[in-house]
């Protein structure tokens, strides 16, 4: 599981890869967290839960990033070291077939230097199997 | 014919800074670029074609879409994006809007002169950094419940008004009097307004920021005398907009219109420019809530002038009144706007209701528009442009050719030319201070980082910007200032 923070002219862009979807949406919020702060610490704060479901795989991403940016405002905490599992139900149609379980751990925005990303978009977001497993493309406003 | 070829675009040349991309496939109008050469050069160097291009798949868009000189690429619809958008048969796009509603700036003039200020530049940055809330989890000026922030969402500066952060001379001097009637606080969300609480009165982070500023040049005498505006005289500009509460608005919506209307999404290039058609429910529901971000983003701007003034009360121990720290006018920047506009050819007259998205960019309506507060009215709207910390800001005026050309628009700052990583490569946060400082500009940030990001030089050339529109006749330029002071988030 890694990310790398790419060039964007306004904004900001996380590439991650996962060996699992799984791990591949944890590495795009790992990576969220790392455009809003470059020394995070190994320690501290206090860790929560988020859950998101949605109608495709695209939208979950949305809805979970989107979910940890909230938390971090209604929070006032930095959500680092996410987890996610990710279900599909194969079955189902709508907004519930998709539905995503994870945690982070809560760094209080006080202890730190943190930037504001403001929102996930869907502009250039993509999702694809490679040859190890999932990668994830995500564009955030700043 | 003069054409420009851009990575698989190709422009040509309609007049003197004009560029036009023909209308072709699915596009249902033609899209144009408001740009110097020069201009074009910096910002054909990314996906803001395509991105203007892509916008032009919007149902009911008139005339043209439009990319202003400081245009650069966003998400979905370039930042410095214009669309005027047929408000019956068209649509209306949060992400052609962008997250944060009404991110905008106010300028705030005083009677202080440069001298006035000189040698208390550091006393004055670092009380504006300890009073003015910013950053990540800064708090606001006003941390209250979700009571708070529905009467602003409704009310908007008439709220501030009446629990004593305004005066009505404020009022007067802001765009639509610092409210929007339409503004529905019951389809913004309880995490929307969860949200917004704890930020009433904050600037943020990124490119937000608080910067006294000194008057250098005066280039239309009558209108910067209508403005309160004389050389050597400090004014405060305040960039922020509607914080977490606009981000959240724009965050659900995207995903309720993308829901609720696949086939338009169908017809759409980038899953971000996801509409809602005009009539709809969630259209209505979508400009009610927009409206009322617009409405809690004046009043984030006004309170973090209500404390501006104290500052400068306690650091020249004389009331803000004595100094007459009054409001010059407050532009908004995201936004789309119901207006009714000329969308008829050269010889003819049709006037249309239109959502006009104005995203990274300014409204810039001429004098005689009723839209203009009374005290503009014969001499054009207030269009106040910022600039990098190293070039300065300007002052311009609605210009008569910006009806017919840009839907009564300009540009919005300079524009940005590098990523914020390449920034981060490129400039050291303390030797950009240094060098900043070397120019009597005194700079204080929540990180060094920030500063890198916003170095001068990430930024487009604003006085070739500011000519551009000035020659194009859409904002005229008025004034031009240099920073003192600089705060950050």
């Amino acid at each position: 599981m890694s990310f790398e923070l790419r060039e964007h002219t306004a904004d900001v862009a996380v590439a991650a890869d996962g060996a699992s979807l799984d791990a591949a949406f944890a590495a795009v919020a790992d990576g969220l967290a790392a455009a809003m702060c470059e020394a995070i610490p190994r320690d501290g704060g206090e860790h929560f839960e988020v859950t998101a479901a949605a109608e495709n795989r695209e939208a979950l991403l949305y809805e979970y990033l989107a979910e940890l940016i909230y938390q971090r405002d209604v929070r006032s905490v930095l959500p680092v070291d996410n987890q996610t599992t990710i279900r599909h139900d194969d079955g189902a149609q709508g907004e519930d077939a998709w539905q995503l379980n994870a945690s982070a751990r809560g760094v209080p925005l006080e202890t730190i230097d943190a930037r504001e990303v403001k929102a996930v978009t869907y502009s250039e977001m993509a999702i694809e199997r490679t040859a190890d497993g999932w990668r994830a493309y995500v564009v955030f406003d700043v | 014919m003069d054409t420009y070829d851009a990575d698989g675009i190709t422009l040509e040349r309609v007049e003197e800074h004009v560029w036009e991309i023909p209308q072709e496939g699915e596009m249902n109008a033609p899209a144009r670029v408001l740009a110097s050469e020069a201009l074009l050069d910096e910002i054909s160097d990314d996906m803001t074609l395509e991105q203007l291009k892509n916008s032009t798949h919007l149902p009911g868009v008139e005339k043209y879409a439009i990319c202003m000189p400081d245009g650069h690429q966003g998400y979905g619809f370039p930042v410095g994006g214009v669309a005027g958008i047929d408000a019956e048969n068209g649509c209306i796009s949060p992400g052609a809007v962008g997250f944060d509603i009404n991110c905008g700036v106010r300028m705030m003039t005083t009677n202080l002169t440069y001298e006035d200020i000189e040698g208390h530049e550091e006393e004055l940055v670092e009380s504006l950094f300890a009073n003015i809330p910013s950053g990540l989890g800064g708090g606001g000026v006003v941390e209250s419940g979700v009571d708070t922030v529905e009467a602003i969402l409704e009310r908007g500066m008439d709220w501030a008004l009446e629990e004593g952060y305004a005066v009505a001379d404020d009022l007067a001097h802001c765009e639509d009097e610092g409210r929007r009637p339409d503004a529905d606080p019951g389809v913004v969300s309880q995490k929307a307004k969860d949200r917004g609480k704890n930020q009433i009165g904050s600037l943020g982070s990124g490119n937000h920021f608080l910067e006294v500023q000194r008057v250098t040049d005066v280039f239309r005498a009558d209108v910067a005398d209508a403005y309160g505006l004389t050389e050597e005289q400090i004014v405060v500009l305040i960039h922020c907009g509607s914080r977490g509460l606009g981000h959240q608005v724009c965050t659900e919506y995207t995903r309720e219109v993308e829901q609720a209307h696949p086939g338009l999404l169908d017809r759409l290039p980038d899953k971000e420019l996801a509409a809602a058609p005009a009539g709809s429910q969630l259209a209505e529901e979508y400009y009610g809530a927009m409206c009322a971000a617009i409405n809690y983003a004046w009043v984030n701007r006004q309170l973090i002038m209500h404390r501006t003034r104290q500052v400068f009360e306690r650091v020249f121990d004389r009331s803000w009144e004595e100094m007459e720290m009054d409001l010059l006018y407050d532009v908004a920047h995201n936004i789309a706007k119901k207006e009714v506009h000329d969308v008829g050819g050269e010889d003819s007259e049709e006037e249309r209701e239109l959502y006009v998205h104005r995203k990274g960019a300014t409204r810039a309506f001429p004098a005689g528009r009723q839209e203009v507060p009374s005290a503009y009215r014969d001499v054009g709207q207030p269009v106040i442009i910022p600039g990098s910390m190293g070039a300065g800001s300007y002052v311009l005026r609605g210009g008569e050719a910006s009806l017919e050309t840009t839907f009564g628009s300009t540009a919005h700052g300079a524009g940005r030319t590098m990523s914020r990583t390449q920034a981060k490569d490129e400039f050291w946060g303390e030797d950009v201070q240094d060098e900043l400082q070397e120019q009597k500009v005194y700079v204080k940030a929540q990180s060094g980082a920030t500063v890198a990001e916003e170095a001068p030089g990430v930024y487009k050339d604003v006085d070739e910007v500011v000519r551009v529109s000035d020659e194009l006749g859409i904002g005229d330029t008025v004034a031009r200032t240099f920073p003192v002071c600089n705060i950050k988030g």
